[in-house]
């Protein structure tokens, strides 16, 4: 372990959660509730089509009709949709700052309480940020030169407005709004999220990135992101949230679709670190995600790397749908759960087309009186000839009052495609622990060390930026439950 | 004719439908059934079934009317022949069998250990019409052998069994599953082993393609009890496996295991679910499976650790191969631990027989089919081999044998 992680180590003991504040801003809301006057409110707003408005009361009529889907490995009070706030944007936001000048500096003091000043991001990360506070893209940087490259990298309810053709065609066809009730909600009363559209033949030369921020209480947040790579296009997209330490649950239902053609890539990474609530299990982000990427074309790969710290609940099944010839969907996990923490994430790899792959690898590690749970499912249909799936999950249990579940579902439809799944739940090993502690390392140091490197084949595949900050957000998700 | 029809219409033949307790009992069954929805996504029991045909059956029963034989041929050996699911009594000083009584109903029929509502187990404690129930004494050594008869056609048997080792005894059963008639039995075993018992059990099924055979069989194990399982099933008619065990005291080991052989349009499905609720208890769940044709399996395996049992080791195992384009299979093995000081793993596999390893055969001169043909005998030699009777290694080889041959 590098020294750097050490001290973030001590930093971090005796802390809480260092992210927890709120900035002050009055906020714009339609009243709370959920109905056709809500959607109408949030259309409006937004100066949406009114396609658009029709799109979203066809998914809430939808919604009406559907119950949340309850197979997860979780407990949790009922949701009172009339109880929540589906729109919240900062005051005077109705038209969009030109550049950061005109952005409210109450923001830009938040950004820098949370260490992404995005002045210097923009000369030094040479990361283009899409930041997203509560539900108003605030500002959009780099915008210029991935113009010059045909790129298109915006907040959606711009890309609503300017590529309507794109956002017609591709809306909603990997996640059906009726596919279950939390995508219905979504496509109902989505605020806003990013669009991304790389263009044929472009590899996009930086990573793209948005920090999402939840604020405001009582405001569920239901970004849309929708990322469209053209016939042999690359693109690397990063997510990372924090968010403000509150007593009441949030509700937080987002939506994601990839979508791959031909030769096309796309890499995926997420580090979530939530609020959890405190120790006694109290608030925290209520987490509910669909994420699903469709490798559209031949040749095509989607890869989903994901670091989950945070959130009371984790609901959250990032997938894909191998549809094209040849084509690569990868999965890459670490959750760690603590305190009363729940999650139930995995994936879900659907092999259509000949000769697709697909790899996954997942590291659960639970602590305190948490619950842990992969959940998995990979499919072989009848077309999927020599297809080849590869699944690694392992749990680590740290106290023995938490628990650790593995539940895959696995099914071969086609008798030339080979499935191969592996799993395993352990505590940490004695032996490396004493050999750790005889070269005098503390307890607490030791498990964080074994557990990085347990953790180490999917940080690894994390780009460069993030792989320091989750090395960095294993160690301090251990705090206080070690020893 | 629907359940309740069924009932009313032949409740006088049906065992304790006298007692009050349990046809309340019933009656609680029947609203489930008039008010479930059989929802197959999150209900395993009901995956890749057409629970209509079950539901909607027509209720017989005859009372056998040759009695089944008990030989006790050789010193510790029994053979048993049951016939209709009935067997007569007998009483010395190693084992006792008797009828089910009122009581034993209890063991299970209202357990909750299932998850979600099994439908099957609750058709068997409704039209229960038959049973026995097996004690061997303290300290004793015994082999049984048991072959199940039904004697018509169309009969529908379901049946209770309950097997006893008292403490230090151990039994070696062989159960043989053979009908040729288009019978469907829904056998329910529940089988207790006391302080340092042990039961080996084999079940060998291989029915014709109009028979179903229904299974289910819980098995709770008392401390430094072994309770072995092995499964054989080479069925031409659908076969549904599902077995549990429960660890309640500490050093007991359950070992759940199977292979089965499909072909044509035959189904199987096959759970197995072992619940550790004491400390140092082992486990093991093997399932293999060969699919030819249009067949279709599935396989559930579950090992539940409880926050009390620590240095459990818990291992599952599942490896499916596919023959056909047409054949499919579902496996899904399930972990959830409570303890963390535990050793638990699963591995899965389904994929075709190895074309290197066909290629190496093919290279040495063999033909395409003889070299799969002893792939598969490979596949599952492992699990042939760990029997230790010459006479039933024989006697499952060859149904191997009979298999293989129809194999293209």
């Amino acid at each position: 372990m590098n020294s750097d992680t050490l001290n973030t180590l001590d930093t971090y003991s005796k802390n809480k959660y260092k992210y927890g504040f709120v900035t002050e801003i009055d906020n714009e809301k339609p009243k709370k509730g959920l109905n056709e006057d809500t959607i109408k409110f949030i259309s409006s707003k937004k100066n949406e089509p009114e396609w658009m408005l029709e799109w979203r009361l066809k998914a809430y009529s939808k919604w009406k009709k559907m119950k949340e889907p309850k197979w997860a490995n979780l407990s949790f009070p009922e949701i009172d949709y009339q109880d929540i706030y589906y729109y919240s944007a900062p005051k005077g936001f109705e038209k969009k700052p030109k550049d950061l000048s005109e952005v409210d500096p109450k923001l830009i003091e938040t950004y820098n309480k949370l260490g992404i000043p995005l002045e210097e991001q923009k000369v030094l990360a040479g990361v283009a940020v899409d930041v997203v506070f509560d539900s108003v893209s605030v500002a959009t940087t780099y915008k210029g030169e991935l113009e010059k490259l045909g790129i298109i990298f915006c907040s959606i309810g711009e890309a609503i407005q300017k590529h309507p053709d794109l956002i017609k065609k591709y809306l909603g066809s990997v996640i059906p709004p009726g596919d279950h009730a939390f995508s219905a909600l979504n496509s109902a009363v989505f605020t806003d999220g990013s669009f991304v559209y790389i263009p044929e033949g472009v590899k996009c030369p930086m990573e793209l990135s948005t920090y999402f921020r939840i604020n405001a209480e009582n405001t569920g947040q239901f970004e849309r992101t929708l990322i469209i790579a053209d016939k042999g296009s690359y693109v690397s997209y990063l997510e990372g949230c924090t968010a403000p330490k509150r007593d009441d649950n949030q509700l937080h239902a987002a939506n994601v679709e990839l979508i791959a053609l031909e030769d096309a890539e796309i890499k995926y990474s997420t580090v979530q670190n939530w609020y959890p609530g405190d120790e006694d299990g109290k608030g925290g982000i209520y987490n509910f995600v669909t994420k699903r990427g469709l490798c559209a074309g031949k040749n095509s790969k989607i890869s989903w790397t994901q670091v989950e710290t945070g959130s009371a609940i984790t609901w959250k099944y990032p997938s894909c749908i191998l549809k094209g010839d040849n084509s690569i969907g990868e999965f890459y996990s670490v959750a760690i759960t603590n305190n009363f923490q729940q999650a139930d994430t995995g994936t879900k790899m659907t092999h259509i087309g000949k000769n697709t792959k697909s790899k996954i690898i997942s590291k659960g590690i639970s602590l305190g009186k948490s619950q842990n749970t992969y959940r998995g499912e990979v499919s072989f249909l009848k077309k999927a000839d020599k297809a080849r799936n590869y699944t690694q999950c392992d749990s680590l249990l740290v106290g023995n009052q938490c628990g650790a579940h593995t539940v895959p579902y696995i099914e071969s439809k086609n008798n030339t495609a080979v499935i191969e799944h592996e799993a395993s739940t352990s505590k940490i090993n004695e032996d490396q622990l004493y050999y750790c502690r005889q070269r005098g390392l503390s307890h607490e140091e030791a498990v964080s060390l074994i557990v990085n490197g347990f953790c180490k084949q999917v940080l690894q595949e994390l780009p460069m930026e993030f792989a320091v900050e989750a090395q960095k957000l294993v160690s301090i998700s251990l705090e206080g439950s070690v020893g | 004719m629907n359940i309740l029809d069924n009932y009313i219409k032949n409740k006088k033949n049906i065992f304790f439908s006298e007692n009050i307790d349990i046809q309340n009992h019933r009656e609680k069954l029947i609203n489930i059934f008039e008010n479930d929805s059989f929802d197959k996504k999150n209900n395993e029991s009901l995956k890749n079934i057409n629970l209509k045909n079950f539901i909607d059956f027509k209720y017989k029963y005859l009372i056998p009317e040759e009695t089944s034989v008990i030989n006790n041929n050789q010193e510790n050996s029994y053979s048993i022949v049951s016939v209709n699911g009935q067997c007569s009594s007998f009483k010395d000083d190693k084992i006792e069998i008797t009828k089910i009584l009122d009581e034993d109903y209890n063991d299970f029929s209202k357990n909750d250990t299932i998850e979600n509502i099994d439908h099957f187990v609750n058709l068997n404690s409704l039209f229960l019409n038959s049973g026995f129930k097996i004690v061997i004494k303290k300290n004793n050594h015994i082999k049984i052998k048991i072959s199940n008869i039904i004697t018509d056609d169309d009969l529908t048997i379901f049946q209770k069994n309950n097997y006893i080792c008292e403490e230090g005894s151990s039994l070696n059963l062989i159960e043989e599953y053979e009908n040729k008639n288009n019978s469907t039995s829904n056998i329910l075993n529940v089988i207790k082993l006391e302080k340092n018992s042990q039961l080996n059990h084999f079940l060998i099924q291989d029915n014709s393609h109009n028979h179903n055979l229904i299974i289910t069989s819980h098995s709770s194990c008392k401390k430094d009890s072994i309770y072995n399982q092995k499964v054989y099933n080479f069925s031409e008619g659908y076969v549904r496996n599902f077995h549990y065990s429960e660890l309640i005291e500490a050093n007991s080991e359950a070992n759940l295991e199977g292979i089965f052989f499909l072909k044509d349009n035959n189904t199987s499905n096959n759970k197995t679910f072992i619940r550790h609720l004491a400390e140092d208890c082992k486990s093991n769940q093997v399932y293999k499976g060969i699919l030819n044709d249009r067949s279709k399996a599935t396989y559930f395996s579950n090992t539940h650790v409880d926050q009390v049992a620590q240095k459990t080791e818990g291992y599952q195992l599942s490896k499916g191969i596919l023959l056909s384009d047409n054949a499919s299979y579902f496996s899904k093995p399930e972990l959830k631990i409570y303890a963390d000081d535990v050793k638990c793993s699963h591995g899965s596999t389904i994929g075709p027989i190895d074309e290197n390893a066909i290629f190496y055969l093919r290279s040495r001169g063999m033909s395409k089919i003889a070299a799969t043909k002893i792939l598969i005998s490979s596949f599952i030699n492992e699990e042939l081999n760990s029997i230790d009777s010459e006479q039933m290694s024989e006697l499952i080889q060859k149904k191997l044998v009979r298999y293989l041959s129809k194999v293209k």
